[in-house]
This record gives structure tokens, sequence and C-alpha cells, in this order.
């Protein structure tokens, strides 16, 4: 129900359509190619149902206006108060078109108008084209956004690249972890068990800031590295406020989903099956890549799709240690639900990262299969 | 039988007051709604009736509240710009007449409104919903032992990285720095909405003057980084919320500098949910909470100025008014003088063009 909400909600637009249903009416009629600006009856349609309709409505659909093109909000606003005045004394005006462009001149730029046909539909699109970049030119042809707003696509690429490493960092760290742990006795495998687990149970934002003291310019890292003499004062590595950052601090709030299905895998593959591989003549290391690799896969899978479906929609730990890399897409997402109210957007960038997961899902699925995943 | 309905009876009548009168506050938590909790609840006749709970801002949680027709929050503390969208949208109700009406006036009789202007600010639909709070503010901070010689007082200081070499430390949206990079290209600061709304062009002007100590950046993005910040050394100076380094200054024992030209202040509002099921009593709450006495002891507790220019005399009368008999107005953003170099931040326009310039601004902190 709520996902089938979330895909209704990126791409209805029918709210706008039934507070102008006359000025859109009207507004299909304007032969761009003939005038600049729309006919009387257009401005005439408009000013009326601003007149005569219901302000929470009028609210609401300027809300969504405003997405369209920044401007429309304050200017309907500051023309309905005019408009009031003149409902109020009765003096309408023979040219109603005359009327707004003498209250406000933006009334007579076309590109507010050309805005407008963005939204004469029940149904948009504009919101997936808005997520990755592109807008609606005047014809409504699909066309990049102007260039120093481009954010989005560079964000989908960064997100990607972040929880793809994150997930390899955590496979990487997290595999002999759970190997030690799968093997050692049972009481020094408790206690270590507590430590991979002790983390886990600390709030969020403790671990993340723990992680900038650690890595600050004049962090503790940083610290014992110049007193050691390794680094010069002016030397620092900038280890946070920035990816490196975000790498190493959700590498390690994420470790123990990748630790834990491991180790569940690799604590029931007996033992034997390694000595038997010896015994039949491969070297350790051979014995490793063809008897004990294949039967963790189960592990890897379910602790790598786990890790990464929570890396690609972190936010608040980015947020935190990556300073101005810090913004995946999670934080637009979390900005468009709550800041702008732009909640069409925050469906499209929503479904489009559902639609990522069941790329990655299926593909999953092909190479590996998917009653391959087990978590213990 | 009867026993148990008796039980239950009684159980309802000790329970009854306390469920059903309880107006909830949504706020932003920490220092901040302590001091509310001290200067308007504390204060208010019946204390126990006012439960507050934390929100991280935004109209996010309102509209679904509102939409699914449950609302929880009877009052909810915002920026201006969602007090604006919240009231166009219906998301709060409209009670301009109940605030004309009830609102408790100032001393020479002025309403809340009124006393409003005499702040400098200037109406929006916002008003017609809610009630006024506190001013806080967008200013520039930093350690004075760090700066052994000249020491740094304009926004054009903070922008020019070789006469005062070392990093600044600035936030990961646009509010607030757009104006002082303006302030800092030669903008009188009380100009800069008209320049902003008005210019073609001014946008770049200040996104140009951004690039200038881009390679100097460090980007926070919640308020306590500031101060950590500068504390440690990684920042020379740091744009921060006002209340924050007057905590450290009052509180901690810090001597921060504030560099109070080119401050951006921005307002607060307490708005009545659209359907709050405790409405009247909320609505009474709200008149205590915005009465000039109010706002001027919120002061006593957090260094963010009252909204109502009436609430000033008090803190200046009162004086020394802080914690420990320390005086409050050194570090208070409203006083006159520092409205002179500030400037009040337009959340009509913001909230016309927020979208477009964060998404902007987040292009540029990228590349």
């Amino acid at each position: 129900m709520p996902i089938g909400d979330m895909l209704l909600r990126s791409v209805d637009d029918s709210q706008i359509n039934t507070v102008f249903p006359n000025t859109f009416e009207e507004y299909k009629k304007w032969d761009k190619e003939k005038d600049k600006l729309p006919p009387e009856e257009v401005y005439k349609a408009l000013f009326q149902e601003l007149a005569y309709g219901d302000k929470i409505q009028v609210g609401r659909a300027l809300t969504r206006m405003n997405y369209s093109k920044s401007g429309w909000k304050s200017l309907i606003k500051k023309t309905s108060r005019e408009i009031k005045k003149v409902v109020k004394k009765e003096e309408f005006p023979d040219s109603y078109k005359e009327f707004l462009i003498e209250t406000n001149e933006k009334w007579a730029d076309p590109t507010y108008w050309y805005a407008m046909g963005q939204m004469l539909n029940n149904q948009t699109s504009i919101y997936y084209w808005n997520a990755i970049d592109r807008t609606f030119d005047q014809e409504l042809n699909v066309v990049q956004q102007d260039e120093d707003r481009r954010v989005y696509v560079q964000t989908w690429l960064k997100t990607l690249k972040v929880s793809i490493y994150v997930t390899v960092f955590c496979l990487i760290l997290g595999f002999p972890v759970a190997h030690l742990l799968a093997n050692l006795p049972l009481r020094y495998s408790n206690l270590l068990m507590i430590f991979v687990l002790l983390p886990f149970w600390t709030s969020l934002l403790v671990r993340t800031t723990a992680w900038i003291v650690m890595l600050q310019q004049k962090g503790v890292i940083n610290g014992v590295l110049v007193w050691l003499g390794i680094l010069s004062d002016d030397g620092r590595i900038a280890m946070v406020y920035n990816e490196t950052g975000t790498l190493i601090a959700m590498t390690q709030i994420l470790l123990p989903f990748m630790i834990l299905p491991l180790y569940s895998v690799m604590r029931v593959i007996p033992k034997s099956h390694m000595r038997a591989a010896q015994n039949l003549g491969a070297k350790p290391a051979m014995a490793f890549w063809r008897v004990y690799l294949p039967q963790t896969i189960p592990g890897m899978s379910a602790g790598g799709l786990l890790v990464f479906v929570l890396a690609i929609g972190y936010f608040i730990t980015p947020e935190l240690v990556g300073g101005k890399d810090g913004k995946l897409i999670g934080s637009w997402i979390a900005y468009h639900l709550k800041t702008t109210l732009n909640w069409g957007l925050t469906a499209a960038l929503g479904a489009i990262l559902l639609g990522f997961m069941l790329i990655f899902y299926w593909l999953y699925n092909k190479i590996v299969g998917i009653d391959n995943i087990k978590l213990g | 039988m009867s026993k148990l309905l008796k039980v239950f009876l009684f159980a309802s009548i000790i329970i009854a007051p306390f469920t059903a009168s309880a107006v909830t506050v949504a706020s932003w938590g920490g220092a901040y709604t302590e001091s509310q909790q001290k200067a308007y609840a504390d204060t208010y006749s019946d204390p126990g009736s006012i439960v507050f709970e934390n929100y991280n801002g935004g109209l996010g949680e309102v509209r679904a509240q509102v939409e699914s027709g449950s609302v929880t929050w009877d009052l909810v503390d915002v920026l201006p710009g969602d007090a604006i969208t919240g009231c166009d949208e219906g998301l709060f109700e409209d009670i301009s007449s109940e605030i004309a009406s009830m609102g408790v006036p100032g001393p020479d009789g002025e309403s809340i409104a009124e006393d409003m202007e005499n702040n400098g600010l200037e109406y929006h639909s916002g008003w017609d919903c809610c009630v006024p709070q506190i001013f806080w503010t967008y200013v520039v901070f930093y350690d004075p032992d760090a700066f052994p010689g000249e020491k740094p007082d304009s926004m054009a200081d903070f922008f020019d990285v070789e006469k005062f070499p070392g990093k600044r430390g600035i936030h990961t949206w646009a509010t607030g720095i757009v104006e002082k990079a303006m302030v800092a290209d030669g903008v009188d600061p009380q100009a800069v909405p008209t320049v902003l709304e008005k210019q073609t062009g001014a946008l770049d002007r200040a996104f140009d003057k951004l690039d200038t100590i881009k390679d100097h950046v460090v980007f926070w993005s919640s308020g306590s980084k500031p101060l950590e910040l500068v504390k440690s050394g990684e920042v020379v100076m740091a744009i921060a919320y006002n209340g924050r380094v007057g905590a450290a200054n009052l509180a901690e024992g810090e001597n921060f500098e504030y560099i109070w030209e080119g401050q951006v202040l921005d307002q607060e509002y307490l708005c009545l949910t659209a359907g709050a099921p405790n409405r009247d009593a909320a609505l009474d709450f709200m008149m205590h909470a915005s009465s000039p006495t109010s706002q001027a002891l919120q002061a006593k507790y957090i260094t963010y100025g009252p909204m109502r220019a009436s609430g000033i005399p008090i803190i200046v009368e009162g004086e020394p008014w802080g914690p420990g008999g320390v005086d409050i107005m050194p570090h208070m953003p409203n006083t006159p003088e520092r409205l002179k170099v500030s400037i009040v931040s337009d959340p009509q326009w913001w909230s016309d063009n927020g979208a477009e310039i964060n998404e902007r601004y987040a292009a540029w902190m990228g590349n």
C-alpha cells in the first residue's frame, strides 16, 4: 500500500487541475507561435478562479506551481490581494490581461506561462525528469536542467559509488573476523562477538562523533602521526568532512550486518571439509579457494545485499562526517519530504531508488540465485 | 462487576485530565526547548498541561498528520517560511481574529503585529496562523586567540583569506550564506533582500563571491559542529547559530567574539495545527507564550532575541538578566545598533526560491 501510494504520488498532478480547470482549458487554445502571451480568456479565467477559489486549495496549488518555476507563489499571492480588492469594490476591469500586467509586470513574462504548460494534465512525468536533472522546455520537450542546478545525476552516481565501496570494504574486513569468530573455541568467540555487537548497540550519533574525534585534522590519528614524526605539522591528512570520512564511518557502522550472516554460515561449515581437501592433495590456499569459499557464498551474498541496501539509503552519518561530499540521495529525499514539501519529486526519487534495488536484486538472482541467500 | 466499573470510573476520572487537555508542542529540542519549557510552560497557569515533543523542522510530519486526519501535535514551532506555506496550505489554522482579540498587548497597547513591525518585520501570511517567538541569527564567530594581531570584524574579512588565513566553517545549505556573500561583495546589509529579489544576476554575484573561499571551507550540518570546529582549531572562523555561541560564552566560559555585521536574522513562530485536538487550550497557551514578558524571560535561558519589540526594554531594565548575574544584552542579536548592520532574512523570497538555490548550492559544493 505505502509503495503503491508513493508510486501514484510520483506521477499525480490532479490537485492543481481541480483548482484551475477553466484556466487550463483556455490555455490549451493558446497558439504560442502566433501570440507571445496567452489570450485575454486565459487571464480572465485565472482572475476568476483566484477570486472565487477555495483559499486552502489555491494555497496547495501554489506550492505545486512553484516547483515548475520559482516565483509563481509570491506572484500569485501578491496578485490575489489586488484581485480581492477589485472583487470587494465590484469594479471589474475591461481587460483582465491589462489589469494583471498592471498589477505585476511578471504577467507579461512568457516564461511563467510556459511553465504552466507542464501542469495541464492529471498525470505528469516531470518529477522523474527532475530527479535526473532534466526538465521541460516551452514545447514540453525534455531538456537538460540549467547547468548550475544539475545535482541529482552526480548524487545518484556518488550514492552508488559509496554504497558499492562500503559493501566491498565490509566484505574485506568482515570476512576474516567472521572466520575467526566461527573457528575459535566458544568462550573466546563469545567474547569477540561482544566486541562486534557492542558498537552495534551504541547510538549511531555517538559512533559518528567518535569517528570525527579520531579523524579530524587535530584529532587522535593525525596527532599520533605528527608526534611520531611521520607527518609534519602542516601536512596533516584530511580524513573527515570528505568522502574518506564517509567511507570509514559507514563501513564501521555497517560492518556487523556483514559479519553476522557470514558468521552464521561459516559456523556450520564442517571443519572436516578443509582437512579432507588437504588430505586429497590440495594446498591450503587451493583448499580454501575451491572448498571453503564456495560454501560461504550464501553468507557473503546475504551480508552484501544487506549492507548495500542499507548503505544506499543512508544519510545521517554521511551528512555529519562527509562535509561537502556528504549529501547522498537520502539527504535529498529527506529535504524534499520535509522542507520543500515537493512530495512528487520525493516519491520519484524514492521510486528510482526502489528501481535500483530491484535491478541489483535481479542481477543477484541471475548471478548467484536467490535461493542461495542464507542468514544462518 | 460493579466494583470493576467503579475502578474504571475512578481511573478515568484520574486519567482524563492528563490525557484530554495536555497540549502537545512540537519543537526543536535541546537547549532551545528547555528555554521554552522554563519561560513559557513553567510560568503558565497550568504548567502540567504542556508537553514538548522533539522534531527536526520542516512541514513533512505536519502535512502527513493533517492529510491523514490524525493530528497529534497541537502546536508546532516553525521557521517563517514554513509558517507561510503551512498557513497558505491550510496545515495551520487561520486564527488572525483570535490573535487580534486575545493577544497580550504591549505596554503602550500595541498589538502583536504592531509590536513585530516595530522590530523591523513586515507582514506575511504566516502571521495569520502563528504567534511570534524569537529572533535567531546566523552569525560569524571566532576565538580571539587565533588572531594575535588584527582581528576580523566584517563580512569582507570573513571572505578575505589572504588578510586572515585559515579555514572557515560554513553550513551545507544556502540560507544565510547567500546574504553574507552579498554583504562581503559590498552590498549594504539592509539592502540585501531587495537586491536579491529585484536585481538580475544578484545570485551569480553571491556565488562568485563564494567561489573565492571555496578551497578554504569546512562544511558543517549540525548546530554543535561549528563550535567544535573552532575549539579544535580545525577552522579559524565559522558561521553558527548565535544561541550556541552565547551558551558557550555564558555557560562554558569560552571567550568567543561575534562579527555582528552581516548577521542574518531569522524568525521563529508557534503555529496552531489545523484540527488540533486541544485547540482552545493550545490557543490560550499561544497567547501566554507570545506575551512580551514571556519573550523577554526566554532570553534568560538562551541568547535569542524577542521578536516583539516591547520585550527588549524588559531585558534592558532587568539587567543583569543572564544566568549567574551576567548582562545578556551583549549577546542579543537584535539591539537597535546591531539591526542596522544586519539582514532580516526574507522568508517569502526563500520560500519562493529556496529549492532552486539549495540545488545550486549543492551543485556548487559538489564541484
